[in-house]
């Protein structure tokens, strides 16, 4: 209960609703079948790939320290997956690798959403002319197909796990600057927002207090989206070479396994697990991407019924 | 007599629409709210009463002519706006579309205090807002989300969300027409109030004369973008000299004194507005002959007419007509 | 028709009808028990607030409810129950025996399609064989009906205005030569003077088609002057029935009372300064009070007004019920 002399204030009481709500949130969220696999998979990967070194020791990531090791060994050979043509363990590349792939999805996929939500808010927000320009750079990185610009920036860049995150970063913020834009334009004309104004408020004002908070549930379910994209295109420049050649990573295991010719020799042990790995975590934001979604959507129109 | 509150003169607000051409929105309007009055608005939709309302708040800003407030015309930077905004307030037909669904009920009653950097105890004003605006007590309603409560309450809350600033006048576009009809003598009620308790102003958009009726000392009839008739509320309702307001007014349910007039067609929009009186391609008095019998009929098809004072008209208002044959049977 | 209408067999019976939407939390009972008969060429204004069922059971009557939806008891069309037909049977009656004229015309159009091609769906749909001409000619013939220029038919729906939209729409729905037409909110978003022009049209129309009407809206005070009968709903059921002036300006329900006077009579100065309205809100479907449905917000209710059931019982004046304990005993 609110008292006029402020003993429960209102923004406590505010905060106590919103708690709620998320709980609400989860517990709708648990019911979702699909929600909880992808759940319950991303948190095995994640904590794998942050057990890391509990699980494999890195030395075993160089070829160098690898010498004794038997070459092409099998995993009954060689537990627990075997070795690679430099007699390298396959698993402690994977398990290592795991944290490349995960950073460099989650980073890149955090400069995009960033990079992308505040270009869609200005563009959605402003004056003819800024959103103009704003909208024709945005269409510009659209067009441009992504792996030659990727392949041109890396190499001029240089490869190292830096750029390639600042690359995936800038060629994947258009789309959700678009996704926010188009929301931003709607919410823009909200009577609620024309009520703030009248009440005095400054562009800013509304821009941060009514039209960012209604933005974020998409911006949300944008980012469990994008990140599988984001790891698929970690993967597609490992797997060319374009990657950091000091760090072990899914795509780069691939791109080994390939070029070494685990396949004709039919050394799964190598290919798959990376392969796999890689569908895993996909597979998993995509299901988390989907039960957020229904969750944040049909709770908005539930509520303003 | 008291220096009016707000003074429009000659004001003309135009929008540009596809392909250049220009609507004329508000098309040359003088008007006058006075202090603790209430003032409706009447018209049918396109005639610019809810742009004029808008530009008076400076929502809008006119092509030609001022806004005074308190005889000083409004500055269009944001700081002046900003303060303007503390007097003069606004609300919304659509109770449900005014209020964030994300923002509690006491997040929006308190947005304006906050917008404006009111200081002071913000828990006790939202509190003294909500109460005055009936919602009691006010602590119940404050945690509530908008879709938790009706929709009369949902407009009190707006309402709320409008007084907390205490302005002197307050605009109020359709305040009740999307609300069910039981409910709606509520809110009328609660506006009649806050003129006796406050002292405010209320600036009432509408097409509804019965509401005009109700609540309002004085009304002013818009067509096209043009006040063509304006009166206290007894004036016009029980004398009415415009043809315009006349037809408005016989269509009426339960008037029964005046034979229906229903106007053929539907009112052309603002970027076609006829030439001479803007009213005469469907005014009765042409299409009966009227007009031509009176001899006036070029004048009706040539040369806009401005507001005429009709007699007998009150010295605190004046009961005025913009039409040639009103004008003409003053003669 | 040379029969007397007192003594014709209705042409529309309604008994005791029972609507109960599907919904997560139960059953929603929309409509409970509605009762009432309509005579040939009659019109019947039903007036009513949101929530109190009347849309639903518009759409009752010719069965264009959800799937899932349950509906009991009978509609009774010239002595055919519409709620069990066969569906081939329905179909052949909907639209040629009654139809129905929806609120904001601006979505019942398809607005990718020309309005003569939509008019003529219907046309084609009850009548197969008929040539094209023949189909341009009825539309052109219709729009005539309702006032609209032949040349409309070209149009698109977004040319036209929200007035000639729904003029469109009563075309439409007298495309076939029903006997009965159920409008339901017709007129509710247009502007006053196109309200009048519609409402016109429509007493028009009744006149010279006999064409038998139910209007159905929430605003009381059009339908004191368009109809002859006015029913009044609240909460599922039909709280007074009668003469729509007497039912307006004099009502027996305290309900219909306090409704009414929320539509302040100009130049009466009862009404002026002195707006007049109810407290509380309409109950929610699903919780409904026991007794009368009304009493937490009656401004004269009594103690046996919570337990007691209420219907329909007659007032002093004939043709004149109402759902009140204050009409049995004492004068109305």
């Amino acid at each position: 209960m609110i008292t006029v002399d402020g003993t429960l204030s209102p923004r406590r009481i505010a905060w106590q609703r919103r708690r709620r709500a998320v709980a609400h949130g989860w517990a709708d969220y648990r019911r979702s079948v699909p929600g909880m696999i992808g759940l319950v998979g991303l948190l095995l990967i994640v904590g794998m790939a942050v057990a890391a070194p509990l699980l494999a020791d890195a030395s075993q990531l160089r070829a160098v320290d690898s010498i004794g090791n038997p070459t092409w060994a099998t995993p009954s050979e060689f537990p627990p997956l075997g070795t690679d043509n430099l007699g390298r363990s396959v698993w402690a590349q994977f398990v290592w690798g795991a944290r490349i792939s995960l950073l460099v999805g989650l980073a890149a996929t955090v400069i995009a959403i960033v990079l992308g939500s505040i270009v869609g808010i200005l563009a959605g927000y402003s004056g003819r002319v800024l959103a103009a320009v704003l909208m024709r750079i945005t269409e510009w990185f659209l067009v441009i197909p992504f792996l030659p610009l990727a392949i041109v920036l890396a190499a001029v860049l240089g490869p190292s796990v830096r750029n390639v995150i600042l690359v995936i970063g800038i060629t994947s913020w258009p789309s959700t600057a678009r996704l926010v834009r188009a929301q931003v334009l709607t919410l823009k004309e909200r009577l609620y927002v024309e009520r703030s104004r009248a009440l005095g408020a400054s562009s800013r004002y509304l821009m941060t207090r009514h039209i960012l908070p209604s933005v974020s549930p998409l911006i949300l379910a944008s980012l469990t989206l994008t990140v599988p994209v984001a790891i698929l295109s970690e993967t597609t420049l490992s797997f060319l070479g374009l990657g950091d050649p000091t760090r072990a990573s899914w795509g780069k295991m691939l791109d080994e396994a390939f070029s070494s010719g685990a396949l004709s020799r039919g050394a799964w042990w190598y290919y798959l697990p990376p392969g796999l790995g890689i569908m895993a975590v996909v597979l998993s934001f995509v299901l988390i991407g989907q039960a957020l979604e229904e969750i944040l959507d049909p709770r908005l129109r539930e509520r303003r019924a | 007599m008291t220096e009016p509150l707000i003074e429009v003169r000659d004001i003309h607000v135009r929008f540009r629409g596809r392909k250049g051409t220009i609507a004329r929105a508000v098309d040359g309007v003088d008007l006058e709210v006075r202090p603790g009055e209430v003032l409706a608005l009447v018209g049918e939709s396109g005639c610019g009463k809810t742009t004029l309302a808008r530009t008076i708040l400076g929502l809008e800003r006119p092509a030609q002519g001022e806004v005074r407030f308190r005889g000083v015309p409004i500055d269009y930077d944001n700081a002046s706006l900003r303060r303007f905004r503390r007097q003069v307030q606004m609300i919304f037909q659509d109770p449900n579309g005014s209020l964030n669904p994300r923002q509690t009920i006491y997040e929006a009653v308190a947005e304006g205090l906050r917008i404006q950097k009111v200081e002071g105890n913000e828990v006790a004003r939202v509190a003294d807002a909500l109460s005055r605006a009936g919602l009691r007590p006010p602590e119940r309603f404050m945690p509530l989300y908008p879709y938790e409560v009706s929709g009369g309450q949902r407009q009190r809350v707006v309402i709320a969300g409008a007084m907390v600033l205490q302005p002197e006048l307050l605009v109020a576009d359709e305040p009740v027409s999307s609300l069910d009809a039981s409910v709606r003598g509520e809110i009328l009620q609660l506006m009649l109030h806050l003129v006796q308790d406050t002292g405010i102003a209320i600036l009432v958009v509408t097409h509804d004369l019965g509401l005009a009726w109700n609540i309002a000392d004085r009304i002013a009839v818009m067509y096209l973008g043009r006040i063509v008739e304006q009166g206290t509320t007894e004036e016009l309702l029980d004398d009415p000299r415009h043809p315009y307001t006349r037809a408005l007014l016989s269509v009426v349910p339960e008037v029964e004194r005046m034979h229906p007039e229903i106007l053929q067609g539907e009112a052309p929009d603002p970027t076609r507005i006829p030439i001479g009186c803007r009213f005469h391609p469907r005014c009765p008095l042409v299409a009966s002959g009227e007009t031509a019998r009176l001899g006036i009929e070029e004048r009706c098809t040539g040369e806009d007419p401005s507001l005429h004072a009709v007699g007998g008209a009150v010295a605190a208002s004046v009961h005025a007509a913009a039409c040639h044959a009103v004008a003409l049977a003053l003669r | 028709m040379s029969a007397e209408p007192q003594v014709a067999a209705p042409l529309l019976s309604v008994r005791d009808l029972h609507v109960t939407y599907r919904s997560q939390g139960g059953g929603v009972p929309a409509v409970r028990g509605v009762s009432f008969d309509l005579a040939a060429g009659e019109t019947l204004g039903l007036a009513g607030e949101s929530g109190c069922g009347k849309s639903t059971m518009a759409g009752a009557l010719l069965r264009l409810l959800p799937q899932g939806t349950t509906v009991t008891g009978e509609v009774l069309l010239d002595g055919e129950d519409v709620l069990t037909m066969k569906p081939g049977r329905l179909r052949a009656v909907r639209w040629t025996e009654a139809s129905i004229v929806f609120q904001g015309a601006l979505h019942t159009l398809n607005p990718v399609h020309r309005i003569g091609r939509q008019m003529a769906e219907p046309i084609e749909v009850h009548d197969a064989g008929i040539s094209s001409g023949e189909q341009r000619r009825r539309v052109e013939e219709l729009l005539g009906v309702v006032g609209l220029p032949a040349g409309r038919a070209d149009d698109y729906p977004h040319q036209l205005s929200g007035g000639q939209r729904q003029r469109v729409l009563i075309a439409l729905a007298l495309a076939c030569n029903p006997r009965l037409l159920i409008a339901d909110e017709p007129t509710t978003a247009l502007d006053v003077m196109v309200q009048a022009q519609v409402l016109q049209l429509l007493e028009d129309l009744q006149q010279e088609l006999g064409l038998a009407v139910i209007f159905i809206t929430h605003d009381l005070s059009t339908l004191s002057t368009a109809c002859r009968r006015l029913a009044v709903m609240y909460a599922g059921r039909i709280v007074e029935d009668g003469p729509s002036r007497e039912v307006f300006r004099e009502a027996a329900h305290p309900y219909t009372r306090a409704l009414s006077a929320a539509f302040p009579v100009i130049g009466d100065m009862r009404f002026r300064l002195n707006p007049s309205g109810l407290g509380g809100d309409p109950p929610d479907p699903r919780e409904i009070p026991p007794g009368c449905p009304f009493h937490p917000r009656c401004p004269v209710a009594e103690s046996r007004c919570a337990t007691e059931a209420v219907e329909l019982w007659p007032t002093s004046r004939p043709g004149h019920t109402a759902a009140c304990v204050r009409v049995l005993g004492a004068d109305a």
